[in-house]
């Protein structure tokens, strides 16, 4: 036992209060209601955080309880039911139609034949112009409204060079320029950091396309070489990935890996 | 370099709970309240301040950790190795960066988002952003989870450790386990090593403290090292490899001669040879203990001849035994006399040194011839010195006397007092409070009096003159209580009523209703009380009133217009004299009580001095003679072309004797360049008539008027207006008759150079012997 540990030393020396255990069996059979008590006074966002808390470990408690109950109680026995058993209520019920399951299929293939691309996000919100841009004032009189300035994240090439102030009718602020997006590959289920080639696609306009703004649903393509994808002896380097976030509320692009 | 106190790390809070803290602060000191429409920079500027404050926060905390904790290169290469040893240097260092890391990253969120947050258009994205930076921050720490853990460990730890000095003065014990060192420091220090009869007791370093030759000394007990190479060492062998490696000490190697602790001496001195590189240039003593079981000259041939070769080497070699204290002093002394010389030794090789050393100088006379020269003592001290030793009876303390004495004793110090007169010694000391005696004020017969009181009371007592007879109670007395105990009765009655009848529970209860007469009336007789010609008491006449009617004066009959009435007069409109009167008697008042604006004109057409004097002795112009004039008129005689007032009010201060003195200045100032008039005063008239006896119940008033008498009595254009105010407010006036007289001078001028008049008055009268003092304020 090291120095400077005063109570443990005092504990070997003389041993504990005579009434130290009954203390605190006490103590701790009266901890629930402390703790309740406490529930009960507290308000506010820490009364929030509290309940919370609470709330996790009741739940927590509850299936440890269950287990413990589940080694005693009587369970299912799997490997006995036979095989195609139908509960009760299914009993009367034939089974699928054979007409069912063409016009199943065929519907199926023309939802397949309508979209080009088979995208995790197939419908997105449109994008209003008065949403993505913002009107710039210009003029010595403030007057003129031929100039716009986008507030929604976009992606600009590296070799871009921005027009003179006269001729430049769409800004893309810096702040808003991105360059990365987290792509996530659905199969490997693994998010990369990956660098952005390109916006092939926004679904609201082409003349976002032509922009680059990134918005939820825009199929862009990323640089994949880093993941080493390969196919017949070719290394591939640019896939299509699509947005799956709004990245100007979110500060980041998510994206999904179209494969 | 610094002792680095490691007791005052800051405790290292969880990630859980670092994140809890830092955002209900957050949430806390920074503004909560915002809405959508705000003007756009304010909702920005909300969420960029709860973005910053955050980061701030996190920033601090994680600064605060990383400067907390010792770098491992800064401090002594004993606590380093000591901390490398306890907690692995990788693994603290690995902490400490990873720390490191996560603060960049969280100055780095928070700048990028506070950036996009600059574009945020609406309130929603802003909080969206805000939300976004705020749970990466708080990811970033998450992921900090164990090593936060292992810092507060470590932190807990280190708090514990012994503080050891490295440069100080320091015994070193060392040895094979269970030889006996923790029991030598616990004889030589008060440092309460526990001791057990198997190896491995200590665990870890312990330090005690002790004093030898007036200075501080720190003894280190180790665990105990066994012999093998360094690499198989544990952590508790490693413990004392580094103090033995890092510390400025002297080495007491301990063996026990006994071998009780299952280690041959050949193993020891072993042992002692293996770890010998470490005793390099330091002192050395080798502590032969368990000597009260078995002494060296009782051991075998061989075992001797280690330790005689140990002497050979110049290791001097101590018995000892814990257990009777035998040599332990001993070591103790020898250990710490060597680390002395040594230290000293040391310090003179150094450079330093010589600053010291080039100040000091010792002569050492040499000696001449073989004549003794002892010191030379008067003898007159030598005898006074003899006289001393002599056994006199000693003087009798007050705690001889106290045991003497028991319960009775007194303690009193008065006996011991050095006065010129010894039998004033016990006199009593007059109470002095405010410089009075305060005996001077307690009545000697005060008892007697008391005494006499008391008897004559007891006699009236006797007399019967207190004892209540209901007889004498008259009718009235006896119907008031009559009315009380029925108003009593009545109201215990109604409470029990209103207790049955409260069965709703409480309720709201309705002062404001509104008791009608008749129903007042009614319950007032029913108690008992005269209700009869109660139409003019105050609850009759506020019921009549209506609520919105404020209470008015009541309008006089209006009187018969003494003039022609207005549908009779030729104009529509009412005289202006009696234009916005509203009756008679009103228009009666005005006219009597207006002031007269013009007095009546004088026939000579001048005023002079002359005039001033006489009518301040009598009668002022414009008022007629015989008329009351009110008081705040005293003093005007003016024309409206020239209005200078002055009043002055002499009103003195609480004082047994009052005077009341008015003194009225009439003065007409002159035309406008004379403003610096030099005007000469007498405040007080020659023939003042103060006669100020010493008498307290005297009580005398003085009314004069003033006349005050301009030098240039002149032609004054009705613009130039001087109104002059002087109050006179003598303080409290003492015996002594220093009357102090305040003068509120109150004057506003017209042209400005007319303030600074200098006016030279003489304020005291000669006949009087006061002593006034003057101070004019010029408003």
């Amino acid at each position: 036992m090291p120095q400077n540990e005063h109570i443990e030393l005092h504990r070997k020396r003389h041993g504990y209060r005579l009434d130290h255990h009954e203390r605190k069996r006490k103590k701790e059979s009266r901890e629930a209601h402390e703790r309740s008590h406490k529930a009960r006074k507290m308000i506010g966002l820490k009364a929030k955080l509290y309940h919370k808390q609470r709330h996790a470990e009741k739940i927590q408690m509850k299936k440890t309880l269950k287990m413990h109950e589940q080694r005693k109680s009587k369970q299912k026995d799997d490997e006995k039911t036979p095989e195609g058993a139908v509960p009760a209520y299914l009993l009367d019920r034939e089974g699928q139609s054979r007409a069912k399951v063409l016009s199943n299929m065929i519907k199926q293939k023309r939802k397949e034949k309508a979209g080009k691309w088979e995208v995790p996000l197939p419908k997105v919100r449109a994008q209003g112009e008065t949403e993505v841009l913002k009107v710039v004032r210009t003029g010595k009189r403030q007057k003129k409204a031929w100039k716009r300035m986008v507030t929604k994240v976009c992606f600009v090439g590296d070799g871009f060079t921005r027009k003179p102030p006269k001729y430049e009718r769409f800004i893309r602020p810096m702040g808003l320029r991105f360059k990365k997006a987290h792509v996530t590959h659905p199969e490997l289920k693994a998010t990369f950091c990956l660098p952005i080639l390109g916006v092939k696609k926004n679904p609201s306009s082409p003349l976002y396309t032509t922009l680059g703004v990134i918005t939820k649903g825009t199929v862009v393509e990323v640089n994949v070489s880093e993941l080493g994808l390969v196919t017949g002896g070719n290394v591939i380097w640019g896939k299509y990935a699509q947005v799956t976030n709004n990245p100007e509320n979110d500060g980041c692009i998510n994206a999904v890996l179209l494969v | 370099m610094a002792l680095y106190n490691f007791k005052k790390i800051m405790v290292v809070p969880t990630s859980k709970e670092f994140i809890d803290i830092t955002l209900s602060k957050t949430q806390r000191k920074t503004p909560t309240v915002v809405h959508k429409h705000y003007q756009i920079h304010r909702i920005r500027h909300f969420y960029m301040r709860k973005v910053k404050f955050t980061q701030q926060n996190y920033h601090d905390r994680l600064t605060q950790i990383l400067t907390d904790f010792p770098k491992l290169d800064d401090i002594h290469p004993f606590y380093a190795d000591l901390m490398n040893v306890l907690y692995d240097k990788d693994h603290y260092k690995l902490a400490l960066g990873q720390i490191n890391i996560a603060k960049n990253l969280i100055d780095n969120v928070a700048k990028d988002y506070v950036r996009l947050m600059k574009y945020g258009d609406s309130l929603y994205r802003c909080k969206q952003l805000k939300r976004a930076a705020l749970g990466r921050m708080c990811t970033i720490l998450k992921r900090q989870k164990q090593s936060l853990e292992y810092l507060e460990q470590v932190r807990q730890h280190l708090s514990r450790l012994p503080t050891i000095d490295p440069n100080t003065r320091t015994l070193l014990l060392c040895g094979y386990p269970n030889v006996g060192k923790s029991s030598f420091i616990n004889k030589v220090t008060r440092a309460d090593v526990e001791v057990q009869p198997y190896a491995f007791t200590t665990k870890s370093l312990f330090v005690g403290h002790m004093d030898y030759k007036y200075l501080r000394w720190q003894v280190v007990d180790t665990p105990g090292i066994l012999d093998h190479p360094l690499e198989e060492r544990n952590t508790i062998e490693m413990q004392a490899i580094t103090a033995l490696a890092h510390l400025r000490s002297a080495i007491l190697y301990v063996m026990d001669v006994s071998e009780q602790c299952g280690h041959t001496l050949a193993q020891q001195l072993h042992l002692f040879n293996g770890i010998r590189p470490l005793f390099a240039s330091k002192p050395l003593i080798v502590v032969a203990n368990k000597c009260d079981v078995k002494k060296i000259s009782e051991l075998p041939e061989e075992n001797q001849q280690i330790f005689q070769d140990l002497l050979s080497e110049g290791i001097p070699v101590i018995e000892t035994s814990t257990l009777t204290e035998e040599g332990v002093m001993q070591v103790k002394t020898e250990a710490c006399d060597k680390l002395l010389t040594f230290r000293v030794d040391s310090k003179m090789k150094g450079k330093k040194v010589h600053d010291v050393l080039n100040r000091l100088h010792l002569a050492v006379p040499n000696k001449r011839d073989n004549k003794e020269r002892p010191p030379f003592i008067p003898e007159g001290a030598a005898l006074r010195k003899k006289a001393m030793e002599v056994d006199a009876p000693k003087r009798k303390l007050e705690r001889d006397l106290e045991l003497e004495l028991g319960d009775d004793y007194i303690l009193d110090l008065q006996k011991y007092w050095d006065l010129m007169n010894a039998e004033e010694k016990q006199d009593k000391i007059p109470e002095i409070w405010e410089g009075h005696n305060i005996a001077d004020y307690i009545d000697p017969d005060i008892m007697k009096k008391l005494e006499d009181l008391e008897r004559e009371e007891e006699l009236r007592e006797r007399a019967g003159e207190y004892e209540s007879d209901s007889e004498s109670e008259d009718e009235e007395m006896q119907e008031i209580r009559q009315l009380a105990s029925q108003i009593r009765e009545k109201r215990k009655l109604k409470i029990l009523q209103s207790r049955e009848k409260d069965t709703m529970g409480p309720r709201m209860p309705r002062t404001a209703k509104k008791v009608d007469r008749a129903t007042l009336e009614k319950e007032m007789t029913g108690l008992g009380l005269d209700m009869e010609d109660k139409d003019e008491s105050h609850y009759a006449e506020v019921a009549r009133r209506s609520r919105s009617v404020a209470k008015k004066r009541k309008r006089d009959a209006s009187e018969a217009p003494t003039s022609r009435t207005r549908s009779q007069s030729t104009s529509s409109r009412p005289p202006r004299d009696q234009s916005g009167l509203r009756d008679v008697k009103v228009h009666t008042h005005t006219h009597t009580h207006h002031r007269p604006v013009r007095p009546p004109r004088r026939e000579d057409g001048e005023e002079d001095e002359a005039d001033d004097e006489e009518l301040s002795e009598g009668h002022e112009p414009g008022w007629p003679q015989g008329r009351v004039r009110p008081p705040h008129l005293q003093p005007q005689a003016q024309t409206p072309a020239r209005r200078q007032e002055e009043e002055w009010q002499h009103q003195p201060a609480i004082n047994t004797h009052t005077h009341t003195h008015t003194h009225t200045h009439t003065s007409s100032a002159s035309s406008p360049n004379t403003c610096s008039q030099a005007r000469g005063r007498v405040a007080a008239p020659a023939g003042d008539k103060h006669t100020h006896t010493h008498t307290h119940t005297h009580t005398h008033t003085h009314t004069h008027t003033h006349t005050h008498t301009p030098l240039q009595p002149q032609a004054q254009t009705p613009a130039r207006r001087q109104e002059e105010e002087w109050q006179h407010q003598p303080a409290i006036n003492t015996h002594t008759h220093t009357h102090t007289h305040t003068h509120t001078h109150t004057s506003s001028a017209s042209s400005p150079n007319t303030c600074s008049q200098a006016r030279g008055r003489v304020a005291a009268p000669t006949s009087d012997k006061h002593t006034h003092t003057h101070t004019h304020t010029h408003n």
